[in-house]
């Protein structure tokens, strides 16, 4: 059973509406058709096959690509309000060998908010040790960004898009290659947040990650196959036509395609 | 004789501390801008970039004489430096346009200067500078334009360092690198330009990225590459002044100013190398078991 939708109110206001929107690069379209809802404090898991339109999608929430059709709103507003979305991108697109500390990463989270020529003051370093804290990084907030682990890198990125304060966090395949310890932290910092009232958008493979903290599901595969509550919309059947096999399975913790390997 | 002497007395004569001023300034922000260029990759960029003003300075010399030079090849670099910027605003590879572009600009400024008169000697001039022979107003533009660029490049600093590590993350957050790129691209060209009368258009290239390069062999504190760069070429600035002096007035061998300064630079980033590969070689000995891999993570996704 899913623990979550009992925490979040009915009532609690809308931090993403998407209706019917489509997003295409330059003439192909690569997302149509996508109508949900996600409130404050409530967490949403993306899950498709590779190409399905799962990063297409919040890169269409961030507005870094053309919407052909439909609305999207964050916190009732479209473009969304500055410094209301916070984005973390996948820590593997990254250069290891940029000379940045894990610190100064997260302080790039303030750089929005401080503005053109003003350096980060006192107030920015507390936020940006608070972020640490939160991913339970504090002790390596010195370290080479590079150096760290790939799990350890993930949770910064986290930290950098938690330090900037966002409303709704976008999350791009955040377990990907995670080992125990760190799926956990990134778990929990993620649950504390929803209870602070931060609306989540996960892109993910993993069911368990989805079961952990979501409350619903949306099904891409170029389009949406499916919308609603975790429990209901995670059946066998609409996986199945989600990945386009009827030879997927689901167990307690993954789709499993034939054909592929994992990693 | 006295080397010293000789070394202390070189920049006594005017050429020679006009030269120092011009060659210590443009080394400085050239640092300054070269450790963005490193971490951005935008090493062929700025060999393009020197292409691209070389006919601005041609047309602006042929017109103006030696005053019309900057002129030239500010409004050529700048026009240069937003064209690159748009084209890097695509997805796809440009590499090859950029090329064609900047080959093309570079025979016009040839054929423009091919009309004149003592064709070889210009030629020669704009391409490899003539550090010894700078007039006073020369040095003030080098100045000026210098601190344009270093404004340019200061006022946007943390920016363009977080574009430089995250272009996703950066726009992300509602910053447009377009902006960015069109204000470092034209950083470059200025440095370019200011550099056109002292080392020359050719020669440029060196003090954009070697100081750089060897900034990120010294260390990995992000605020410490930018001190580390500039002091660099200020000092093979210094060094390799001072040794063209030497070499003429001591051993009567004449080396043209320019291209010693880019070959002290170049020492030196061979220096720095081979002082990293050794540090490198000592640690990895080391803490061998320390670089043993940390457990494979469980897989539990479909790819």
């Amino acid at each position: 059973m899913n623990e979550n939708d009992s925490h979040v109110p009915e009532n609690a206001p809308l931090a993403l509406h998407v209706d019917g929107a489509s997003f295409a690069y330059a003439q192909t379209p690569a997302l149509e058709d996508v109508t949900f809802d996600l409130r404050a404090g409530e967490a949403v898991a993306l899950i498709g096959p590779n190409g399905s339109g799962k990063s297409t999608l919040l890169k269409g929430v961030l507005g870094l690509i053309h919407r052909v059709a439909g609305t999207v709103e964050v916190l009732g507003e479209s473009p969304a309000p500055a410094g209301a979305v916070g984005y973390v991108p996948q820590a593997d697109e990254l250069d290891p060998e940029f000379p940045v500390t894990l610190e100064q990463v997260v302080m790039m989270g303030r750089y929005r908010s401080l503005g053109w020529l003003r350096l980060p003051g006192k107030g920015d370093r507390a936020h940006v040790a608070a972020a640490l804290d939160a991913v339970g990084l504090r002790h390596r907030a010195r370290a080479r960004f590079g150096e760290l682990s790939g799990g350890q890198q993930q949770r910064g990125l986290l930290a950098r898009a938690i330090a900037s304060g966002p409303r709704l966090l976008l999350l791009d395949e955040p377990f990907n290659g995670l080992d125990q310890e760190n799926r956990e932290a990134l778990v929990g910092t993620v649950k504390r947040l929803k209870a602070e009232g931060v609306a989540v958008l996960v892109s993910t493979h993993d069911l368990e990650l989805a079961r952990d903290v979501c409350e619903s599901v949306l099904l891409l595969n170029g389009g949406q196959v499916a919308f609603g509550p975790l429990d209901e919309v995670l059946s066998l059947e609409n996986v199945q036509r989600t990945f386009r096999s009827v030879g997927v399975e689901l167990d307690e913790h993954t789709v499993v395609v034939p054909g592929h390997t994992g990693h | 004789m006295d080397v010293w002497g000789a070394i202390t007395d070189a920049f006594s004569l005017p050429f020679m501390s006009r030269a120092l001023v011009v060659l210590l300034v443009l080394s400085l922000v050239a640092g300054v801008v070269g450790v963005l260029v490193n971490l951005r990759g935008l090493e062929f960029i700025s060999d393009g970039l020197t292409h691209a003003v070389f006919p601005g300075i041609a047309i602006g010399f042929v017109w103006g004489g030696r005053e019309g030079l900057f002129a030239g090849a500010i409004v050529a670099a700048v026009l240069t430096a937003v064209v690159l910027a748009v084209l890097m605003r695509r997805a796809v590879p440009v590499d090859a346009a950029i090329a064609i572009v900047f080959t093309a600009m570079f025979s016009i400024g040839v054929i423009v200067v091919s009309r004149q008169t003592n064709y070889v000697g210009q030629l020669e001039q704009l391409l490899f500078g003539r550090l010894l022979t700078i007039s006073v107003v020369e040095v003030v533009q080098t100045v000026v334009i210098c601190a344009v660029a270093l404004l340019l490049v200061g006022i946007t600093l943390k920016e363009q360092l977080f574009r430089a590590f995250d272009r996703t993350g950066f726009s992300a957050v509602g910053y447009r690198p377009f902006v960015l790129d069109l204000v470092l691209n034209v950083a470059i060209a200025l440095v370019v330009v200011a550099a056109s009368s002292a080392v020359g258009t050719l020669l440029v290239l060196a003090v954009l990225i070697v100081p750089g390069a060897v900034a990120r062999l010294v260390t990995v504190r992000l605020w410490l590459l930018f001190p580390v760069a500039a002091v660099f070429a200020a000092l093979a600035a210094w060094v390799g002044l001072t040794l063209g002096y030497v070499a003429s007035v001591g051993a009567g061998i004449n080396l043209p100013s320019g291209a010693t300064v880019v070959l002290v630079l170049v020492a030196g980033y061979a220096l720095a190398l081979a002082g990293r590969l050794l540090l490198d070689r000592f640690r990895r000995g080391k803490h061998q078991h320390d670089r043993m891999r940390a457990p494979q993570p469980r897989t539990a996704a479909v790819r």
